[in-house]
């Protein structure tokens, strides 16, 4: 093992990395695009829901219920109708998603401290809407209930839900699960596709077969080959965590150390896989099918798009199988909530068993196509 | 480094399966020191599998052999060190300028400062790159590309070199420079063992060997194969329609190779003395026939016809 042949391989690789304007792409490009789609367009706050107002009370009172769901940002008033009936042909053309309907009497009727219900009427055909709409529109009106109690001087007036649920912010909470995930969805797509990429490009052009009649050895090779990519995620890793921070507000309230652990431990098998598709792969296209294949079924299952919670009993078993799984939870729980290591010691143990067999398995297989 | 052996390289009985497939059947031969080796044989035959484990990338299943006095299966890394390997992939790293591809090889093999310096002028020098020298590999034509990865291969000065297939896929021309570059190596005391499938590259070089199904099927100075192999009358027929008299030769009895040299057609007639009579048969099966010859058997001639003959064994067997 010698040291400068190690050094002579990362000036090498880091050279063709410069010169490479897809690797480039992929490895500064990627992570800054995926952490503004992410984080704006899937975490993204339901805002300006188109709603229309039926005030069939016309008091004071009522308009400001109304008023009320216009200075919350989340709706937009596009409609005032008088009439109920109207409101169907609006949803039907997409005019409007969510319509408020006061009953008559209101403002009587809460003089009196009876319970009033206003209707809240949702378009159920997007069901993520439907629900932030429904969630937002609860939250308005218990709001708007609290603070005539708390002017009128009554506690425990009927009809109102004591529950506090101002501070509860569907769309923070999104960015905040979103952004840890990232950080481990974007090490393994650098581990595994650039990682597959580079090495099939070298055995494509046979500089890898030349390489090897050489004094290189295969363990100088893997080192220089590999550390690299690894300072490369050590960086893109870096970026995110800081836009992530600073631009999105996200908050740390974890530790360094575990986060580290969790992504050294991640890594390897992201490597591993990378490996594997390499010796699998036998042009660059290949290769990029193979990290494709990967990561599809990685991304839906494991928990970085849609709650495991609410995937069918019969695809939650599968879901263990998928390494980043274990990543997101160790990430997201320490991350927001500090949550350490004695909570989170199973999804350690399961990743360092996934990446000992899955980086040991391709190492094995990428030393015997070498042999071959 | 030097072993004070005679032989450069030594193989016995060199065996490589891969599952029940034989690639190389028990090869043995020896390569003075010195000499330009020729080492023949069709796509497949085991050509590029017997250079890998002379070079120690893969380990053979039966048999041994020596390269400059190293064991290639106790020591490989030693024939590492000691020898260079140009494939006809050139190997060079293309993204990278033609000053990083020898600052790297060289780097491989431990030389710097002075020797490097001088090692590097020799090489621009020898593959008439002075003055573009920050240009990338990927912008050199194939000629250069094919001169620098000759530089690479021999930076630290092997005494063997291995080419396999250095000149497929290359122009005539360059193939011509370049086999000048390598009598220049030789001259210098280099051992060269070269793959080609140009026959006509065969004659450049001072011995041969044929592989065929793994086997070796001759080995020798051109001279001594085709004394050695050939017996056969082969005839040379220029004729109108080369493609048809092709055919209609193939299906003839008494012929028993016909193939394309150049523009020419070649006919093994076996030892069939009246060799004119071909023409006349040919014409009276209505081929226009302009020359008809016998000549001297060249080393394809021989090689075809030893190609031939396993064939039709292995037909019989």
């Amino acid at each position: 093992m010698s040291l400068k042949r190690i050094g002579l391989l990362m000036w090498k690789e880091f050279t063709q990395f410069k010169r490479d304007p897809l690797l480039l792409r992929l490895v500064i490009v990627m992570p800054i695009l995926q952490l503004f789609m992410f984080g704006y367009v899937v975490g993204a706050d339901v805002r300006n829901i188109p709603t229309a107002i039926v005030d069939a009370d016309k008091t004071p009172m009522s308009r400001q219920v109304a008023a009320a769901f216009t200075s919350s940002g989340y709706f937009v008033v596009t409609a005032n109708l008088a009439d109920e009936r109207a409101i169907q042909p609006l949803l039907d053309r997409n005019q409007i998603q969510v319509a408020v309907l006061i009953p008559p009497g209101l403002e009587a009727d809460l003089a009196r401290g009876r319970q009033v219900p206003v209707e809240i009427v949702v378009d159920g055909s997007d069901s993520k809407t439907a629900s932030v709409a429904s969630g937002y529109a609860a939250q308005i009106l218990g709001s708007f209930n609290r603070k005539r109690v708390a002017a009128l001087g009554i506690a425990g007036a009927p009809g109102i839900d004591p529950r506090t649920r101002v501070l509860f912010n569907p769309s923070l909470r999104a960015v905040n699960a979103m952004i840890p995930g990232l950080v481990a969805l974007i090490m393994m797509l650098s581990m595994s596709a650039i990682m597959s990429q580079a090495v099939v490009k070298e055995r494509e052009r046979g500089t890898l077969e030349q390489m090897f009649v050489t004094p290189i050895t295969r363990g100088e090779y893997l080192i220089g080959k590999v550390t690299p990519y690894i300072l490369i995620s050590f960086l893109q890793v870096a970026i995110i965590m800081l836009v992530g921070h600073y631009w999105f507000q996200v908050p740390f309230n974890g530790s360094v150390a575990v986060v580290g652990l969790g992504l050294l431990l991640f890594m390897f098998t992201a490597l591993g896989q990378g490996l594997f598709i390499s010796t699998i792969s036998r042009t660059r296209q290949q290769a990029q099918q193979g990290t494709m294949f990967i990561l599809i079924p990685t991304m839906v299952l494991s928990g970085f798009i849609f709650p495991i919670e609410s995937m069918p009993a019969a695809v939650v078993p599968v879901t263990y199988l998928v390494p980043l799984r274990y990543v997101l939870v160790v990430l997201r729980s320490n991350w927001m909530k500090g949550a350490g290591l004695d909570v989170l010691w199973p999804q350690l143990v399961a990743m360092a068993v996934f990446s000992a067999v899955v980086f040991f398995a391709a190492l094995a297989r990428f030393r015997k196509r070498l042999a071959d | 480094m030097r072993d004070g052996r005679a032989n450069a390289v030594e193989v016995r009985g060199l065996t490589k399966r891969f599952g029940d497939f034989t690639a190389v059947d028990a090869v043995s031969f020896d390569v003075p020191r010195g000499e330009i080796f020729g080492f023949l044989g069709p796509n497949g035959s085991g050509k590029t599998t017997t250079i890998r484990m002379l070079c120690g990338t893969i380990g053979p299943s039966g048999g041994g052999a020596t390269v400059l006095g190293h064991d290639v299966v106790a020591d490989p890394e030693s024939v590492r060190r000691s020898i260079g390997y140009m494939s006809q992939k050139f190997a060079l790293f293309e993204d990278m300028t033609v000053d990083e591809n020898l600052r790297f090889y060289a780097g491989v093999y431990g030389i710097e400062g002075e020797r490097f310096a001088a090692r590097r002028r020799y090489v621009l020098d020898m593959a008439d790159l002075v003055g573009r020298e920050r240009e990338l590999t990927a912008n050199l034509s194939v000629g250069w590309k094919q001169r620098l990865a000759l530089g690479c291969a021999t930076i630290h000065e092997p005494e063997l070199l291995f080419l396999d297939e250095p000149t497929s896929g290359v122009d005539p021309t360059a193939r011509r420079q370049f086999w000048e570059l390598l009598y220049d190596l030789a001259e210098t005391g280099v051992t060269l063992f070269v793959t080609t499938h140009y026959m006509d590259e065969a004659t450049h070089c001072n011995r041969l060997a044929f592989i065929y199904n793994g086997r070796l099927i001759a080995i020798g100075s051109p001279q001594q194969i085709r004394d050695e192999h050939m017996t056969d009358q082969i005839l040379e027929v220029e004729a109108g329609d080369v493609e048809g008299a092709l055919a209609w030769l193939g299906e003839r009895a008494g012929v028993r190779e016909a193939y394309l040299s150049g523009a020419m057609l070649h006919v093994n007639v076996g030892e069939r003395t009246d060799p004119c009579a071909v023409a006349d048969e040919l014409r009276a099966g209505g081929f226009v026939v302009h020359r008809c010859e016998p000549v001297e058997p060249t080393i394809e001639d021989v090689f075809v016809h030893l190609v031939g003959a396993q064939r039709r064994e292995a037909a019989d067997a």
